[in-house]
């Protein structure tokens, strides 16, 4: 196998690079395909039970997901000019495409129930008329104060924020609608300033931001590893193959992607940036060594043959390894995070055979001519061999400080990991300072708050909510929540009932109890309807027969964590006060939708770790034909993922989607360098039968090879720091993390252990040395 | 469609004045109006309104509807007691409409026992949750709007003429289509726009013949943007009953009359 890739790329170079560019042509012509999916909800299965009821809720009570435009001045919003501003710009949105605008809630659109001057009730809609003077003004805010459905929602109670509630048909059309609103406001001359928030606007906004930083981040990257690569072999001409095999994989990896129909989602965006690297890996091993022996032969030829054959089974096992690594996310629960791990491999798998097939043909073809600067003696990179010579002295003098330093860090970081959080919001998916970000402090800080979940309490029999048993169950679970800390406000049916019931007995003090017979509360309710009240506006709480309500909560933080919390007042009120017989508790809502996937995902991604954890333990076993040695290879690995976790919990950092899926990455790539590490080590060792020599070659040309990866990688993901996204700035971070941790636990953790196995041990029971690939290396370097 | 040709034989037994080639729009939508709300001196229906929203579930309202004109075209007076919803049986709603001015209206909540004044300052709001307005049910009147002939044109094979209209003040439409049957001088259909959006639309379904006034027996508005619709059937129609004026005050909402109501 292996001789039959190599020797068919190098006998029929140009076959290989005609079919490589016809793929790659066929790839790109799916391109245009591309759907792009920013929805959160796609992160759980369209079957999926919440999903499922998420929709019915939504359809029972004709929810909408709201884009949130915030006005804020001090001392208050509510002065004519103001109003009038806001009034002009509700009609604007209303006329909007995608604005269901018969659903609008902003002053002029939403009813108010109002004492009547007769001593009846009135049901108009809040600023029927315009208010000319102050006074009229602060009235509009005193019908909010009093209603308790608008209260906290519409207006702040000191009155220097509003909020205007736009329903959109669906979440795409979000950025559209604030652009609109942009656009309008830019020709006011205001005072006050307005704000724009919402979880379908962050999302659809993080779609267009995704698009733009894939365009940036993934080809910064691909220049910097160019850049890093010609510092390391100075030939363009060798480096454009590696770079050539990266994009092609990218290409054809998505190109497959987008031909199958899949989706582009916030994780298969990230595909070539996690590819990227991956792909120029293999090659950067070839380079090294046919950099290190084509002087000796000057045949290219001869020297991919020779480089490939000995590479072939490390290349075939750290690649097996890293689609290992990245399969395991397919037995998460979450669809995109499937769809990733999934393309990942594949992708690893068409950079492990472009790297065996592309670079020797490429290499072949090139003319002498151009590898004259090529590969020198040793000249130019003698420095990098000798520190890392240092390295290891160093590893082994200080073998006790470091192992005791290492255990300290592994308890240091063990306890961080306890101290892991998840936590998510797609709000913070911006980094601090973006305009979403500031909408959303500002606007949660003075209104009852923009995240919002719906409890759907329902019953089998149509008017089973006209049973005063089951609307006081309503009113107490309702109260109940008011009181969590991150509950800005609930409203529901009973709110209205209790409003029209205030101003019908005439502000009676202290206000009655709720209804206690069916008869009460139906009439109260027909009430509203004969009183003007907008039947649409009681369906949002209360289904037409009124066999169900919603209970609406908004929350001032969206952070998972927070949203969890309510969650679990709400699940622990209703084990305290069991649900009347009949009726059913069920949640909808965005806010919720995160919270579940993300806990699914958490309970996914340990599944996949595990999983791919002991996999590639047995494919350590496999290769090297022993548990202690496949023990070991797997420290780098462990110690990495220890400690970057252990970072994220010390640090308070959330663990949210990147983090989770980073995973798999550090096992994916650390076990890449252990894995170079012992196979060489005992390949060389084979040959030398003495450790400190077997060392001594290997820390000459693998182990360059090895830190040039590590390099490469670490330096070419800097660029992602500065991504405006905070999913990518964390990626790059962990792969910069990932690198020097399992590069340094690899090269500083592995030598003193391995040379405390004998050789037998260490190469292998049955020493049969059926690779003479050593030989010609060791013959390199005396 | 049988129903429509007897209506349309007893109609011209009847004898009302037919001018045929009546082109003054205005007096086309006030000859209509009066049709349609002030049929005799008083009268009096069952209703059944059938509210069917997109979903397809139904909500259902009945009621006693008693009318007593006071001036043709002017002052009338409404009194409406539910049966259904059962929940909601007994509650009586009274209307003094007057055209000049706001309307008077009252409500009498069973279970509370009580009386309320209930404001009425907002015509186009819903009546009792239907696609019909305050305004639909008691007729919006004709000099509130400019009108002008826009065609004739044959609906449902009817000869009809189609007046456009359009409000004199701001309101929540800014066009009205209408079609009055030439024979019935009734409003057959309507379209409220606003600009090109179809607010609502309104249809008589079924006119008949009652006690020699053409009267719309089966009324429908839809609001195709909500894709909700509301059919009103009218039964046990009487008109110029004699009611009483003490029919329409304060006292009777709570203790309605038994001679109409059953």
């Amino acid at each position: 196998m292996k001789s039959m890739l190599v020797d068919v790329s190098v006998r029929h170079p140009r076959w290989v690079i005609v079919i490589a560019a016809i793929i790659t042509l066929v790839a790109m012509a799916q391109m245009p395909k591309v759907k792009i999916d920013t929805d959160p909800e796609n992160m759980l299965r369209a079957d999926a039970p919440v999903r499922v009821v998420h929709h019915q809720v939504k359809e029972a009570f004709e929810l909408n997901d709201f884009l949130v435009v915030g006005i804020v001045h001090e001392p208050t919003v509510f002065r004519p000019d103001i109003l009038a501003r806001v009034r002009g710009l509700t009609e604007v949105i209303a006329k909007m495409d995608g604005v269901i605008a018969d659903d609008i809630i902003a002053p002029g659109e939403v009813d108010v129930i109002l004492p009547d001057a007769a001593g009846g009730v009135r049901v108009e809609a809040l600023m029927a008329e315009m208010p000319t003077t102050d006074e009229e003004a602060q009235t509009v805010l005193l019908h909010i104060m009093e209603n308790p459905v608008l209260r906290g929602k519409l207006a702040s109670a000191d009155g220097q924020a509003m909020a205007l509630f736009i329903p959109l048909e669906s979440k795409d059309v979000a950025e559209d609608v604030a652009n609109g609103v942009r656009a309008h406001l830019a020709t006011l001359d205001t005072e006050e300033t307005y704000y724009l928030a919402g979880l379908p606007l962050a999302e659809d906004s993080f779609g267009s931001a995704m698009f733009r930083q894939m365009a940036i981040s993934a080809p910064m990257a691909f220049l910097l590893i160019f850049l890093l690569m010609l510092f390391f072999f100075r030939v363009p001409a060798m480096v454009i193959a590696p770079m050539l095999v990266a994009m092609m994989t990218v290409i054809w990896t998505m190109g497959l992607l987008i031909g199958m129909g899949f989706t582009l989602h916030i994780m298969s965006s990230m595909i070539p940036v996690f590819l990227m690297p991956i792909a120029v890996l293999d090659s950067i091993h070839i380079l090294s060594e046919v950099h290190d022996h084509y002087r000796a032969t000057g045949d290219m030829r001869q020297t991919m043959r020779k480089v490939v054959r000995e590479l072939f089974k490390p290349m075939t096992f750290t690649s097996v390894t890293t689609i290992v690594g990245f399969s395991a996310l397919i037995l998460t629960p979450i669809p995109p995070v499937q769809v990733f791990g999934a393309f990942v491999a594949v992708g690893v798998f068409v950079a492990w055979l472009l790297s065996l097939t592309f670079n020797p043909a490429y290499a072949v073809l090139l003319p002498a001519s151009a590898l004259q600067k090529f590969g020198a003696a040793h000249e130019p990179n003698a420095a990098p061999e000798s520190h890392l010579r240092k390295v290891y002295h160093f590893s082994q003098r200080f073998r006790v400080p470091l192992t005791l330093g290492l255990v300290a860090i592994l308890a240091v970081a063990g306890y961080g990991i306890s101290q892991v959080e998840v936590n998510d919001n797609p709000v913070n998916w911006f980094k601090a300072g973006h305009p979403l970000r500031v909408a959303d402090k500002v606007m949660n800080e003075h209104l009852a708050g923009t995240y919002i979940a719906y409890i759907q309490l329902a019953g089998e029999e149509e008017g089973a909510f006209l049973e005063p048993a089951w609307m006081q169950y309503a009113h107490e679970l309702q109260q109940d929540l008011t009181k969590h800390a991150n509950v800005g406000a609930v409203s529901s049916v009973v709110d209205v009932v209790q409003k029209v019931q205030f101003e019908l007995l005439s502000r009676p003090e202290p206000r009655p109890p709720l209804p206690d017979t069916r008869e009460e509360l139906a009439q109260l309710l027909f009430v509203y309807e004969m009183s003007g009240g907008t039947p649409d506006d009681l369906f949002k709480f209360i289904t037409p027969e009124q066999d169900k309500i919603n209970l609406w909560l908004q929350m001032p933080r969206g952070e998972n964590r927070d949203v969890q919390s309510v969650i679990h007042a709400a699940e622990a009120y209703v084990l305290e006060n069991p649900l009347p017989a009949g009726m059913s508790f069920d949640w909808a809502g965005l806010s919720y939708i995160n919270v579940e996937w993300q806990r699914q995902m958490v309970r996914g991604m340990g599944m996949a770790l595990m999983g791919s954890f002991a996999t590639v333990l047995i494919m350590m076993m496999i290769l090297f034909r022993s548990l202690r040695l496949a023990l070991v290879a797997m420290i780098p690995l462990t110690v990495t993922i220890v400690i970057t976790y252990g970072f994220v919990g010390l640090t308070g950092r959330p663990y949210d989607m990147p983090t989770a899926v980073l995973s798999s990455l550090s096992l994916g790539l650390s076990i890449d360098f252990a894995i170079h590490l012992i196979q060489r080590t005992r390949e060389i060792h084979r040959v030398t039968g003495d450790f400190e020599a077997t060392m001594h070659e290997f820390f000459h040309s693998p182990a360059q090879a090895l830190a040039r990866n590590i390099v490469v990688i670490a330096l070419g993901f800097i660029p992602m720091f500065f991504a405006g996204l905070a999913p990518y700035v964390k990626v790059g971070a962990f792969f910069f993390a990932i690198m020097i941790i399992s590069g340094g636990a690899t090269f500083l953790i592995l030598p003193p252990l391995l040379s405390r196995f004998s050789t037998q041990a260490l190469v292998g029971k049955r020493a049969e040395p059926t690779e003479p690939s050593a030989a010609p290396v060791l013959e390199g370097t005396s | 469609m049988k129903i429509l040709l007897i209506a349309a034989v007893l109609w011209s037994i009847h004898g009302v004045a037919l001018a045929q080639d009546a082109s003054d729009p205005t007096e086309l939508m006030k000859q209509a109006h009066l049709n349609l709300y002030y049929s005799g001196d008083d009268g009096l229906a069952n209703v059944d309104m059938l509210i069917t929203n997109k979903k397809g579930n139904v909500r259902e309202r009945s009621f006693v509807m008693l009318r007593k004109d006071f001036e043709e075209g002017g002052e009338q007076k409404y009194f409406i007691y539910f049966q259904k919803p059962n929940d909601v049986r007994r509650t009586t709603f009274m209307v003094w409409k007057d055209p000049a001015e706001d309307d008077a209206r009252w409500l009498f909540v069973p279970s509370l026992d009580l009386v309320k004044p209930i404001s009425a300052n907002d015509k186009k709001s819903s009546f009792v949750g239907s696609d019909f307005s305050y305004e639909d049910v008691s007729g919006r009147h004709w000099s509130d709007d400019e009108h002008s002939l826009l065609r004739e044109e044959s609906l449902n094979e009817r000869a009809t003429w189609v007046v456009e209209s359009t409000p004199r003040e701001k309101d929540y439409f800014d066009r009205k289509l209408t079609w009055i049957d030439k024979e019935y001088r009734l409003p057959v259909r309507e379209e409220y726009f606003d600009g090109d959006k179809v607010l609502k639309v309104f249809e008589a379904v079924e006119v008949q013949d009652v006690e020699g006034f053409a009267t719309v027996t089966h009324r429908r508005m839809s609001t195709p943007r909500k894709d909700n619709v509301t059919d009103i059937t009218f039964s046990a129609i009487r008109y110029n009953v004699g009611l009483e004026d003490e029919v329409f005050s304060e006292r009777a909402l709570k203790s309605p009359p038994r001679e109409y109501i059953q």
